[in-house]
Formats: C-alpha cells, structure tokens, sequence
C-alpha cells in the first residue's frame, strides 16, 4: 500500500551499535561516522545525505561516567546534557559551563545531546565551549592503538567544525576544573530568541576575588561566535586585577576584548553589531558573576 | 556485538526490524506502529510536535534512530493515560489552547512529563520547560495558562 506518510530526509544507512571499543574503531576504519546524542550529525546527515554509516557511542560503558564531584568535574562521551543539568554538584562547581549547557537547543535536545559532541561539532558558537575554556578544559582522546591524549581545549579546537583529532581518533571524556575558594563564573549569549537559537556572540568570565570578597585577583574571559573558534581574551581583563570591580574599568575591558575579536558578518548579525555585543555582554557577565559570588558568601 | 532491538512502546513490547534499525524513531512509530498523534513538524529538532518520551525523558523522534532507542520505553501522546488526556484537553478548552492542533500532541507528552514532576533545575516555569514545542498559532500564552491549571 502506498504511504501518504512523508517520508525521512534521512539517506538510507547502516547503524552499528556496539558495546565495546575494540567493535567501535573496527567500524571507525570502515567508514563508520561517530554518533553520540545524534543532534547534529542526523540533522547534517538530512540536509548532505552523508555520513551514511555511522557507529552509536551511547553503548559503552565507559563514556557513561560523569563525576561531579571531584576537584575535577569529568563528563564521558556519551552523557546527556541534561543528566549534567540536573547534577548541583555541576551547576554549583561550574556555573558557566552550567549556564552554556542550559542555553543548548531546548529540553528535549539537550535530554539527547552531549557535551563531547558540543566540542566535538566545534561550532564557533557552542554554548558549552567559552565556559568549558575559562574552567580549564582538558580533551581526553584514545585511538585503536590505545594511544591516549590529553589536548587541552583551546588546542583543541583549530576552526569552524575542525579539530585536532587524529584520524581513527575519538574523545572520550572532557575534564574541567571546579571553582575554587573566593571563585565564581557565569555565561551569557545574546539571541534573537531565547530557546532553539545559535549564539549571536557570547561571554563567559570567572573571577577570583581576594579574601576581603571584593577585589579581584584574576579574571578569566572567553569569547564565543566571534572568532573562528572560541578566543581567550582574558588579555583583556587585566585592567580589572588588583580593584574593585568599577565600570570605568570594566569598559575598558570591555572595549579591549571587543578588539581582540575578529567576527564575521552573516545572516545571522554583521560583524559590527557583534562586536558591540561583545562590548556590551563583557560587562553584564562580569556583574552577573560578581552577584552570584556575593549572593553565595 | 549485539544490538538490543526491542522496544517497549506504550506497554507493548515490539521488536525492531532490521530495516528500520536506521531509521527515524519518529517514522516506525508513525509509519510501523501506526501511532500517528506522533507529528512530524520540522524534522530537525526544533519544533517539537515529535515529542516522545523515552525512559520517562523527553526527546525529538526525528532525531533518534530506532536502533538507538533499543531496550528503551517509549510512551507516545497515545499510551498517555485517558485520565491525563480528559485533563489537558479540558484545559486547552478553557484557556483557548488549541488553534490547528499541530503542536498538541508534542504539548500533551511535555506537559504530562512537567506534571509528573518533570524539571531540570527543579526551578523552571511552566514557559521554559515549553522552549522545545514551537506553536505557529501564536498560543504559547493560552499554552502555558492551560498547563499551569492542570493539576
């Protein structure tokens, strides 16, 4: 019987679902595309009608772990965003990571997508990526050989959807640092709307205070969609260390970062207009960090 | 390597043919299964009519491969309970929350879910946990009242 039902855009393929990583590499080298939570690459897949082979992570057991706990918060490749989401040892150990994660996609993606495949896909406009940067991210990588690597991310991450990893290479965990004592972090995007959307530009900072609560010691910033990947512009935040935050200081930090930019112009804003984002998202970070610091003493 | 190929869809158990392995959640149980409140909107994870729950969380069936979902449960807007259902529509009716329909069905499965206590930070309103279910009709407003006054 004929079907009125549409059909998938989706390109005949071959799924293999294996449970161990010895199964996963032979796939690796016959072609197989890695697929994680699927968010990405099944929607690439539609529009491209490749990749058309593809090896399911999400049955090892190994990539399930996620220890929040730990001066070290450790995610494996096949956890769910939302698992994270869920975890206050993560949002309170990690606030901008946390605040990344919650701005990906809408609810149910992110009970699908991973945080790996956010680094992975290496868009320039991640959400997770600027605060994974300034909570020192590690990249933890394996090959058939049983070669591990440890990358930290900045090193990572090389371009818009390119990465270092070596052909036959896969990640199998990230780690990033937990706030420290007198520490707080935040993230911030600006969108056309709030759910569903890709980053116009966005912030993440982490302050470190010294022990009288107000004056900064250090200042992380990384700065996301701006670049072709995201950049570390903590550069910028030196004019903050050793005061008070004031906002003299903090537009000069903020014009300074949106020097250290180079944005492109696209459909979705030109590259002026996100530069004066930048400009403006620099500040409201920074304050909002500074407000949950002092909410939490 | 062993591929877990059943799937527990509304109570029944049914195993996956090996041609739908690869292929959308959203197609076996629209075209298979013949659970057609399943909708395809976009089919590209935006808008939410596909909603599905999976082991009680919700998910876009038309990013999910059959295969994936293997030893999974799957509850569609038709294994809802009949009690639930009376309530949402109920609520729709009072506070104009359906115009074309389309996003009702992903809307039913979503706000089921929040009334079982489903949440991410245990803090979200009503609207935020609805950014998934996009309604063309304008009638998030109406939507969200609806839900609030289910209880």
């Amino acid at each position: 019987m004929a079907s009125a039902l549409r059909p998938s855009h989706l390109p005949e393929m071959d799924l293999q679902c294996p449970t161990n990583l010895g199964d996963v590499f032979r796939h690796i080298s016959n072609g197989a595309q890695l697929l994680a939570g699927g968010t990405d690459i099944l929607l690439q897949a539609s529009v491209r009608g490749e990749p058309n082979k593809l090896v399911w992570t999400g049955g090892i057991e190994s990539m399930k772990e996620f220890d929040a706990d730990s001066d070290f918060i450790k995610v494996g490749a096949s956890v769910p965003l939302s698992t994270m989401i869920k975890s206050n040892a993560f949002r309170d150990g990690a606030p901008a990571v946390a605040d990344g994660a919650q701005s990906v996609g809408s609810l149910q993606l992110r009970n699908q997508a991973t945080m790996v495949g956010n680094v992975c896909t290496a868009s320039p406009a991640a959400d997770t990526v600027p605060g994974l940067l300034i909570h020192n991210c590690v990249v933890a990588t394996i090959d058939k050989e049983n070669n591990k690597r440890e990358i930290a991310l900045k090193d990572f991450l090389t371009g818009p959807g390119k990465t270092n990893l070596g052909e036959g290479e896969l990640v199998t965990c990230l780690s990033f640092s937990r706030l420290g004592k007198n520490q707080m972090s935040a993230y911030q995007r600006f969108t056309q709307r709030e759910a569903l959307d890709l980053a116009f530009a966005s912030v993440a900072a982490r302050l470190e205070f010294e022990e009288d609560g107000q004056t900064l010691m250090t200042v992380n910033l990384a700065l996301g969609a701006v670049g072709p990947t995201a950049i570390d512009a903590s550069a910028a935040a030196d004019i903050l260390k050793g005061h008070p935050i004031s906002e003299g200081r903090l537009d000069i930090c903020a014009d300074a970062a949106s020097q250290l930019c180079s944005p492109i112009s696209d459909h979705r804003a030109s590259a002026g207009y996100r530069r004066q984002l930048i400009r403006a998202l620099v500040g409201d970070v920074v304050r909002q960090a500074a407000t949950r610091y002092g909410n939490k003493k | 390597m062993t591929v877990v190929n059943t799937i527990r869809v509304n109570g029944v158990d049914h195993e996956i043919p090996a041609n739908w392995q690869a292929k959308r959640l959203l197609d076996y149980l629209r075209t298979e299964l013949k659970l057609v409140g399943v909708k395809e909107g976009c089919g590209e994870g935006d808008c939410g009519a596909c909603t599905v729950l999976v082991d009680g969380e919700p998910m876009c069936s038309c990013l999910l491969l059959s295969g994936v979902v293997g030893g999974r449960e799957v509850t569609t807007i038709e294994g809802l309970p009949r009690e639930y259902l009376d309530k949402f529509s109920s609520a729709c009716e009072t506070h104009g929350g359906v115009q074309c329909g389309f996003c009702t069905g992903g809307v039913a499965v979503m706000s089921s879910w929040m009334k079982n206590g489903g949440t991410e930070t245990g803090v979200e309103p009503v609207s935020k946990l609805l950014e998934g279910n996009i309604c063309r009709c304008g009638g998030y407003q109406q939507l969200t009242n609806a839900i609030a006054d289910i209880n």
